[in-house]
């Protein structure tokens, strides 16, 4: 490729790819709990998996959006030192994993449509999270949130990282704001992995083209929701104006559909979930 | 990588009669191969045949996906199901070497097109379709083509109402597919669901090692799971977990026998009886006869 022979362009390329990252993870972007009461009324939080714990990390519970009750299921960062370990940064243990099955199983036990407000770098990676079976935790709620019998939407929020964000994103509409990044991991951990270097998550992250932008073009996001600049982090109203609006337009369009087209349409979407491809030598950010 | 490697010889094993003859040549000699658990050398026909599970040390050695489906199968019923291999570069992804070149260059030093082997024939008599991940492809990724590969075997499964036997083995995704590569755990679950909604018995047998993308989709997502002895399984490596907790990890963490005591999967079978197990249990889940339709 011609233009990488020239190093200082690379590195600039690098640079601006992991700069996307950076901004995706920017500290004041509205969390999960923030947005659940920008964009819901009568939020009710529910707790626990009934099997083990209930983990801060996955928050849920219905809620109205406009008139129309749904269940919400996110993933909570947390906003301040203190917050983000009562959440665990985002990184969910199988007891999120199975709240959240639980939470959709009973959304379509009683009709609620499911919307999940996804933001994690991974799931938790850890000996306890071993012993109880992450795998299975994430595989489990993939495989109930594919056949759940009511319209579902996720959006990737800030960062959506691995199985661990998947985990909640099989849905017949997945939305996406602006700029968030969707990654088969973090860059650092790709990094380990591609180069045995966590330090050249740059490297990673110009390669692995984490933007939403390259989701879109992919076909596993459906929409981006525009942030002014500089991001969300600066305007969470005007973003979470613009999410609501864009999550009641992709509910109505769900819920016109006869159930059995929209079970239909999902499988036709997961049978090839990333139809689409990225030209080489397109610019990465 | 674990305190308790998996690769220690196994003293709970009873010993058995070494066939294969009591005194291993120590050093390399054509036609001879080294058991990767205590290094001893066999003649590799004897070996193979006695699917690589060392008679020293009963390490279980890694086995090639076409040898798994061929051995568990009933002789002559074997008959090879064909799977796509992809040709796609989705992100056009170059770190050094363009994806393509690399795939080009795995394809031609490993002699195997994509990751998984499969094919339909008779388990003890029953019907069946068995797929196989080849580890030594790619570390077994989950890519575009390793996805659309499950995925045909699942509805060529559906079609001819048949149950569904997998080994599985594999690092996870396949990282120069990105984002492509992690929705591969979404067509697989899909793929699954084909199963399920059939009432076709699904089974898998978690090979060393199985982790990541692989054991959080369809790897778990069996309705009985098998684990080989000492097989390394998990979500996320033993190494990224032990930089991550800076601790000690449990005695024995993520192999076959630690999952087993947490819960995880139902039994732990030696591979000689892998097929005889097999069988039963998918005797015992088609009695009432296979694809009640749904
Ligand atoms: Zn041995």
């Amino acid at each position: 490729m011609p233009e990488a022979a020239d190093p200082a362009s690379v590195t600039a390329r690098e640079a601006q790819a992991f700069a996307r990252v950076t901004l995706a993870r920017h500290p004041d972007r509205p969390r999960a709990l923030r947005l659940i009461e920008l964009l819901f009324s009568d939020w009710t939080e529910l707790h626990g998996d009934r099997l083990f714990a209930d983990d801060r990390a996955v928050v849920g519970g219905p809620a109205r959006l406009g008139n129309r009750w749904v269940m919400v299921i996110g993933q909570e960062k947390g906003t301040d030192a203190r917050t983000r370990v009562i959440h665990n940064f985002g990184m969910p243990h199988p007891e999120g994993y199975r709240k959240a099955k639980r939470l959709m199983l009973l959304a379509q036990k009683f009709g609620l449509p499911l919307i999940c407000l996804v933001d994690t770098p991974a799931a938790h990676a850890g000996v306890e999270a071993e012993e109880r079976g992450q795998a299975w935790a994430i595989a489990d709620s993939m495989l109930t949130m594919f056949g759940l019998k009511v319209p579902t939407i996720s959006v990737i929020v800030s960062e959506g990282g691995s199985g661990g964000a998947l985990a909640l994103a099989v849905a017949d509409s997945v939305l996406a704001l602006e700029n968030a990044i969707y990654t088969v991991a973090p860059p650092e951990t790709c990094a380990a992995i591609l180069y045995r270097d966590a330090n050249q998550k740059a490297r990673a992250a110009l390669s692995l083209r984490p933007e939403v932008a390259t989701a879109r073009a992919l076909g596993v996001v459906d929409e981006l929701v525009p942030e002014p600049s500089p991001g969300a982090h600066a305007h969470p109203l005007v973003v979470a104006a613009a999410l609501k609006g864009a999550l009641v337009r992709h509910l109505c369009d769900l819920e016109a559909q006869p159930r059995d087209l929209l079970l239909e349409a999902r499988w036709e979407r997961y049978e090839d979930p990333a139809p689409g491809s990225i030209p080489p030598g397109s610019p990465s950010a | 990588m674990t305190p308790q490697s998996p690769r220690k010889p196994n003293h709970d094993q009873p010993p058995r009669k070494p066939r294969l003859g009591p005194r291993p040549q120590p050093v390399s000699s054509p036609g001879t191969v080294a058991c990767s658990g205590c290094q001893r050398r066999f003649v590799k026909s004897r070996f193979d045949a006695a699917l690589r599970v060392c008679p020293a040390c009963n390490h279980h050695n890694r086995l090639p996906a076409l040898m798994r489906v061929r051995n568990i199968l009933d002789a002559e019923s074997y008959a090879p199901l064909p799977t796509p291999a992809g040709e796609r570069d989705p992100l056009s992804f170059d770190d050094g070497m363009p994806y393509r070149t690399r795939l080009e260059h795995e394809r031609t030093s490993k002699q195997v097109d994509e990751v998984f082997h499969a094919a339909t024939g008779t388990i003890n008599g029953i019907p069946a379709a068995v797929a196989a991940m080849e580890f030594s492809f790619f570390g077994g990724s989950l890519g575009e083509a390793a996805g659309l590969q499950f995925l045909t075997v699942c509805k060529a499964a559906v079609q001819r109402g048949l149950p569904l036997v997998c080994f599985c083995s594999s690092g996870g995704a396949r990282m120069q597919e990105g984002l492509v590569s992690l929705m591969q755990m979404a067509r697989c679950t899909a793929a699954v669901s084909l199963l399920a909604d059939a009432s076709l018995p699904y089974m898998t047998i978690l090979c060393d090692p199985c982790f990541g993308g692989v054991s959080a989709s369809f790897a778990a997502q069996a309705d009985i799971i098998l684990a080989e002895p000492h097989a390394r399984i998990g979500f996320a490596g033993g190494r990224v977990i032990e930089q991550a907790s800076h601790g000690k990890l449990p005695a024995g963490f993520q192999t076959a026998e630690f999952i087993l005591e947490h819960g995880m999967v139902d039994m732990i079978c030696e591979r000689k009886e892998i097929k005889s197990v097999v069988a039963t249990l998918l005797g015992a889940l088609e009695q009432e006869g296979h694809a009640r339709s749904s």
